[in-house]
């Protein structure tokens, strides 16, 4: 009876050590690789924005299309900071001591893709100024396999956890607009 | 690995670029060759801090990262300077004990100043021709036998009696009367200094600006007031810019040098072997449908051909030769540019750096990094004029809602930026000469701006007081920054 009872377990434990575990180890390693896709793309596309001073729906589109290739859907959320030097002008006018201040106001996803979609779903051209700053954070949406398994076993559970994530941003460096 | 290197990389020319623009906006000496020499080697020096600090986290320090960067390039208005290492050239026989670097020592530094030039030779021309970011050229060399040094800005279609009037295309380019603030020290009751803020009536020659106080005219050198003599309070730079202008075409024209093409270009052995290069059309078509100032114009294609001939030729050698003054084992090659990077590099100042040979596990890094300068007063492009109106705001020249609005002038970019003045005593203000706020439409946010490829053509067909202000900030502008070919005294005397 008892013996019957420890083969059980035996076998079930087995099972898990000889077929669950290797295939956590493999869904981990896919998430390390989509997590350095995503981040690269990101990077990329960043740095792209950047260095021309252009954001338009195409390159979005491509990005997007990029990191979905990794079989994951994601949310990506981005922010422009818009440098607006008027403000600190107005206060050095009144106190010429006074060293002006940088105040940036700020546009985030659903108004910047406003702006890159045309009225016919055309892309259009955000031209962004040097001194703005563009940032861009991606994180998974979908549980992958590994995040399953571990939520299965661990019971680590909760639904904004997200295993794959990449953000990178920083100060635009050319004028959108020919100059 | 590769992109977040490309990233940092990015962010140190970024800094570079910086650090040059704030000294050159802010000196007031700056247009004299040496400071400029002074400003890059700051500039070199904070791509280097910027590079080691954005790279401590790999453990490399800035001794280490020198040995990985070829060299840096800064193209400038009419020629480039390379930074990277060279042999000290000292004779023995020089060389004391005090002597800072040893004969055939390996130093890095910036190497002399490249122009953009070529040479052409046909019947009895034989030409250096050296270009600028700009139309403007400078033509040296023997004409049938004569020995020639002519300078001037090359426009198709302009007319003007030097003093008064001046017509560029049909527009009437106007005088001005130019006003901008500066601040002036005064010592109050406790002996302390206070800047007050003033409005002046100044004039721009050679790249110096002069202020008129009272009866007096002054200019500023170092935060010290110095004493001029008077100048004419009504400006008429854009004038002379476009009659001097004409002369010059009537010069060209004189001489046969339209007639000058593209494959008589020559190599420095005296060879026209460039044709596959350069094609072969006439440089000078001032009678062609499209003005030679226009960006598509033929004299445009080639001058572009000729910068990044020269640039890329020196460039590949200055790499190439890298390998013999490096440890490293990584072969340093010049990496393939793409059109659109040298289109950049080619109408901007700019700083193009790289970086090569660190080991980033799999494969060694390698990469570039091309950041252009919009704020300086070394070049006055197309883009650079930004028009003033009546409601207190400066605008793009290429808004859309500009023609509804009270048009007043046209103004350089860099008027607008801030400015610092130091005191003798060591208090350091800051001011802006021009009071306009950004427009929110085209300058803080770019959301009304028409996308235009010919900015000639776009005024030309807006006309009125737009292209009126525009093409004479433009004129006016170009007139009056500095280049080394013109004579300061017979500039100010052309001015007073």
């Amino acid at each position: 009876m008892g013996d019957t009872l420890i083969t059980i377990i035996a076998i079930a434990l087995a099972a898990i050590l000889m077929f669950v575990f290797p295939l956590m180890t493999m869904s981990d390693r896919t998430d390390d690789i989509s997590q350095l896709a995503v981040e690269t793309a990101t990077t990329e596309f960043v740095d792209d924005v950047r260095t021309t001073g252009k954001l338009t729906l195409d390159k979005y589109s491509k990005f997007v299309e990029q990191i979905s290739a990794t079989g994951n859907s994601y949310d990506v959320e981005m922010e422009v900071q818009v440098l607006d030097e008027n403000p600190g002008k107005k206060t050095t006018q009144a106190n010429s001591t006074k060293i002006g201040e940088n105040v940036y106001y700020t546009t985030y996803t659903s108004q910047i893709l406003d702006m890159i979609t045309g009225t016919n779903g055309q892309s259009k051209t955000l031209a962004l100024k040097e001194g703005d700053i563009f940032s861009v954070n991606v994180k998974n949406t979908n549980s992958t396999l590994s995040q399953q398994l571990k939520n299965f076993f661990y019971a680590v559970s909760g639904n904004d956890t997200y295993t794959i994530a990449a953000e990178h941003s920083g100060m635009v460096s050319a004028n959108g607009t020919g100059n | 690995m590769q992109t977040s290197y490309d990233s940092k990389l990015n962010n140190a020319t970024y800094d570079a670029l910086k650090a040059f623009q704030l000294n050159t906006i802010n000196s007031s000496t700056s247009d004299l060759s040496n400071s400029k020499l002074r400003d890059i080697e700051a500039s070199v020096n904070s791509f280097f801090n910027s590079i080691a600090s954005n790279f401590n986290m790999a453990g490399y320090n800035k001794d280490i990262l020198t040995s990985y960067v070829p060299a840096l390039v800064y193209t400038m208005y009419d020629g480039y300077y390379i930074y990277s290492p060279y042999t000290n050239t000292l004779s023995e026989e020089d060389y004391n004990d005090e002597s800072t670097y040893k004969p055939g020592e390996r130093i890095s530094g910036l190497k002399p100043y490249i122009y953009y030039s070529s040479r052409y030779v046909k019947g009895g021309i034989d030409v250096v021709i050296s270009y600028t970011l700009d139309n403007y050229i400078t033509i040296q060399g023997t004409i049938n036998g004569n020995s020639v040094m002519e300078y001037g800005y090359l426009i198709s279609d302009c007319s003007g009696d030097g003093e008064n009037s001046a017509t560029y295309r049909g527009i009437p380019i106007g005088t001005e009367n130019l006003t901008e603030y500066g601040v002036e020290f005064q010592e109050n009751a406790n002996g302390e200094q206070i800047p007050i803020e003033k409005k002046y009536t100044y004039t721009k020659v050679n790249g110096v600006k002069y202020y008129k106080d009272g009866d007096e005219w002054f200019s500023i050198l170092n935060g010290e007031r110095y004493k001029q003599n008077d100048f004419k309070e009504i400006n008429n730079a854009a004038i002379k810019y476009y009659t001097k202008a004409a002369e010059f075409r009537k010069f060209i024209q004189d001489n046969n040098l339209d007639e000058l093409t593209t494959a008589d270009a020559v190599d420095e052995e005296g060879n026209k072997t460039l044709q596959d290069r350069f094609g072969n059309y006439k440089i000078f078509d001032f009678d062609g449908e499209i003005a030679i100032e226009e960006p598509n114009s033929n004299f445009n294609q080639h001058r572009l051909a000729v910068i990044r001939y020269s640039i890329e030729k020196n460039l590949s050698i200055a790499i190439a030769n890298y390998n013999n003054y490096t440890d490293s084992t990584a072969n340093f090659q010049m990496p393939k540019l793409s059109e659109d990077e040298w289109e950049k590099i080619t109408n901007h100042i700019s700083i193009i750096s790289f970086l090569q040979g660190l080991n980033i596990g799999g494969k060694v890094y390698n990469g570039y990094s091309i950041i252009t300068n919009t704020k300086n007063e070394e070049v006055v492009s197309e883009d650079s004029i930004y028009i003033t109106t009546a409601d207190g705001t400066y605008h793009k020249p290429t808004e859309k809602s500009l023609e509804n609005q009270a048009i007043i002038e046209g103004v350089l970019n860099i008027d607008f930026e801030r400015k610092s003045l130091t005191s003798n005593t060591g208090v350091a203000t800051y001011f802006f000469p021009k009071k306009q706020l950004g427009s929110y439409n085209s300058i803080v946010n770019q959301t009304d701006v028409e996308d235009v490829d010919n900015i000639y053509d776009y005024m030309v067909e807006k006309g009125g007081i737009l292209a009126k202000s525009y093409f004479t900030a433009l004129g006016r502008e170009r007139y009056s920054m500095y280049k080394t070919n013109n004579n300061r005294a017979e500039m100010i005397a052309e001015f007073s």
